[in-house]
């Protein structure tokens, strides 16, 4: 059935018109902004160039201070959360594609379920697990007699709890994905690999591995502007502390538009960190493909 | 081409669709109506909305529509409502930013004058160039104590020690009172300035970096590493917690036998501990008797011209106004800052217990400084200094001294950026 180009035009329209409305008219107009002193009440207060970019790159600013203090929290973040979230989820799609296929579907429902809930139920059943003051998890180390830990009040033990719960929410969806990556490697090549003499790890790194590359590279570079994104889970278990260690640049972000009133201000920073992330991922997307 | 047409119609409905109507000022029944926003999602929302259902039934011109909403400053900045209830530490900022405007002649077609509230209440809605808000309730830190932990209320440092001692003795994890980290920082931060008699003010910024600031804040740190009053590692709505906690065998929780904290935990602590709550004024850690805490104010929006709109919001308050209407607001448990209900509420404690007694506190009542973004302006000092005052066994006077200095110039930062 070929579909005639005025009909594919209107299929695409709706797209073309809401990718217009709800993202490059907004990127345009938060750079045009980012040049502007602009306050929620007052609107545009005039051109001012470079300033707002100034004022958040000068350290022993209150604004310059805010946005290193969240971008410093946010690549901490990205650091240690990375790494987890794909090698955990890479190992988890092995173990379930490995069991019998009865009990496939169920394994693969129950890991990905905690993608569903939302931030906010994740925060709270964290929050109220990781309590200092007698919560779930201190309690359960106090009858190992391991004793207490003040999870939420101190560092990096903050970091910690913030990071289990990323990773029991966010896991499934990257463990779907590997899953599907793994179901296309060819199993001839296993049989083949076993007579050879193949372990079980040789088959991994020469098999399973290079076959699922392109899914792998995807996921890390994915999982990257995930931790970017960190909002939800700082906001509501830790407040953005201890003593504002928590406090990721979306939440810095957010304070200077709702509490600030300065939308000159969070444009800057909200470019200033796009840039960030556009450079680490190209530096990520170039190292991968490079030989390609 | 008629495809094409189709497609363009389609379209252009769609892309209309998502656009919303204006709001109209009259309802079906041609009664003026009046948009009231404001945050009260807790418990004391049912109350304010008591208070509105009664004022629309009780005459037949206007309607008040009240929008109860978690993060209503939001709203409030990005909408268009007749009625706000702004916090009185951020009426300078809504002054300052032309959002509010003089509610002098509404208070008076209402009949309502400075003179019927509390000294306290008249103080932060009365600017220079006029009455930018009329005074709703004040709600500050309040002690709720364990009657079968502590008989007597404890009114002193002195007494606060006597009594985690004699804890401390039954149970290593009883203590008397908690001291968070986060969560009412500001609070306790401002309580222990008012009673310490600290002026914190310089010009339009605050001035953190005095000495006697550093050591009225170190009372708070003596009193979880050297007094033992607070247990340590207290975190967000930690002396609220702790209060909550039970000490058990083999439980790694921590109880209070008091806590300092927010009014608005009456429903929880009464439901948790029924006829042994005892409710009191915190006690004096410093020089003199002082609180610190905030309170609800009503405001007109600058946006608000229409004669109709501004006579049904001064028949509103008049309404609101009436001892026995606003004692609804009493019910609550937040405490009235109108005289002739003060005296409703005093006259019966049983009904308003958690009100009456902190009526009591009003007379050291200190509130916020009248400052451009005041909160942004102790930001610094609220969420980066204090906690390390409260968790850090090492924090000594210096390196206090040395924060708070930072804080007062990212305070100065912030002030900088008020309109001119």
């Amino acid at each position: 059935m070929r579909i005639s180009r005025t009909w594919s035009t209107v299929l695409f329209l709706p797209f073309l018109i809401c990718f217009l409305l709800f993202l490059v008219i907004p990127l345009a107009f938060g750079i045009y902004i980012s040049f502007h002193q602009w306050s929620i009440f007052a609107g545009n207060g005039g051109f001012v160039g470079f300033d707002n970019y100034i004022s958040i790159l000068t350290p022993g600013t209150v604004f310059g201070d805010a946005f290193y203090n969240g971008l410093k929290n946010t690549l901490i973040f990205v650091a240690i959360s990375v790494i987890p979230l794909v090698l955990i989820s890479l190992a988890l799609a092995l173990l379930v594609n490995s069991i019998p296929k009865k009990f496939k579907v169920f394994y693969r429902t129950v890991f990905f379920i905690s993608y569903a809930v939302s931030v906010t139920a994740v925060s709270a059943i964290f929050k109220w697990l990781f309590t200092g003051n007698g919560g779930y998890v201190n309690n359960v180390l106090n009858n190992f007699g391991i004793g207490s830990f003040n999870w939420l009040n101190d560092q990096p033990l903050a970091w910690i709890a913030i990071l289990i719960a990323t990773v029991w929410w966010t896991i499934g969806f990257n463990m779907i994905l590997f899953i599907n990556a793994l179901d296309e490697v060819d199993e001839n090549l296993y049989e083949a690999a076993s007579l050879d003499g193949a372990g079980a790890w040789q088959q991994f790194r020469h098999i399973t591995f290079p076959s699922i590359k392109g899914v792998f590279v995807f996921l890390t570079i994915i999982t990257v502007i995930a931790s970017f994104n960190l909002y939800g889970q700082t906001l509501l278990i830790t407040a953005g502390g201890p003593g504002q260690s928590t406090q990721s640049l979306i939440m810095v972000i957010q304070q200077m538009v709702f509490s600030q009133n300065n939308l000159g201000i969070a444009s800057a920073m909200a470019m200033a960190m796009g840039t960030v992330m556009v450079a680490i991922v190209a530096a990520q997307y170039f190292y991968s493909f490079r030989k390609q | 081409m008629k495809k094409m047409l189709l497609a363009v119609v389609l379209i252009s409905v769609m892309i209309l669709a998502a656009c919303g109507g204006g709001a109209d000022s009259e309802t079906a029944d041609g009664k003026t109506k009046i948009t009231f926003i404001n945050g009260f999602t807790g418990g004391d929302g049912d109350f304010m909305k008591k208070i509105t259902d009664g004022f629309n039934e009780s005459q037949d011109q206007y309607v008040v529509e009240e929008s109860q909403e978690k993060d209503h400053y939001t709203k409030f900045k990005t909408g268009n409502y007749d009625l706000v209830v702004i916090h009185t530490d951020m009426l300078e900022t809504f002054k300052q930013d032309g959002m509010i405007k003089d509610i002098s002649s509404a208070l008076e077609t209402a009949e309502i004058s400075m003179d019927d509230f509390h000294p306290a209440a008249q103080e932060y809605v009365t600017f220079d160039d006029g009455v930018f808000a009329v005074p709703l309730d004040i709600h500050p830190l309040t002690m709720f104590y364990n009657k079968k932990l502590a008989s007597e209320p404890p009114a002193t440092y002195e007494d606060l020690m006597a009594l985690s001692k004699k804890l401390n003795g039954d149970d290593p994890n009883l203590f008397a009172t908690g001291i968070p980290s986060a969560g009412l920082a500001e609070w306790f931060i401002m309580t222990i300035a008012a009673q310490n008699n600290i002026d914190l003010v310089e010009d339009d910024h605050m001035n953190l970096a005095q000495e006697e600031l550093a050591d009225a804040l170190m009372i708070y740190h003596d009193m979880v590493f050297k007094d033992k009053i607070s247990p340590p590692g207290l975190g967000l709505d930690g002396e609220f917690q702790a209060f909550m906690k039970q000490v058990e065998e083999g439980n790694s929780a921590v109880q209070t036998a008091t806590s300092l904290t927010g009014p608005w935990y009456y429903a929880a602590v009464k439901e948790a501990y029924g006829e042994d709550l005892g409710i009191a004024s915190i006690p004096q850690l410093g020089d003199q008797k002082g609180v610190y805490g905030a309170g609800h104010t009503l405001a007109l929006p600058s946006s608000v011209n229409d004669e109709d709109k501004m006579a049904g919001i001064a028949e509103f308050l008049k309404y609101m106004y009436q001892p026995e209407n606003l004692a609804n607001w009493a019910e609550s448990g937040q405490a009235p800052t109108h005289i002739p209900t003060m005296e409703l509420v005093e006259g019966d404690v049983e009904k308003y217990p958690l009100s009456a007694q902190n009526i009591q506190q009003f007379d050291s009542f200190v509130g916020a400084p009248k400052l451009y973004q005041y909160r942004e302006q102790v930001r610094y000092l609220v969420e980066n200094v204090y906690p390390q005052i409260i968790s850090e066994e090492g924090m000594t006077k210096e390196k206090l001294m040395g924060e708070l200095e930072k804080a007062t110039e990212q305070s100065k930062q912030v002030a900088e950026t008020a309109p001119q």
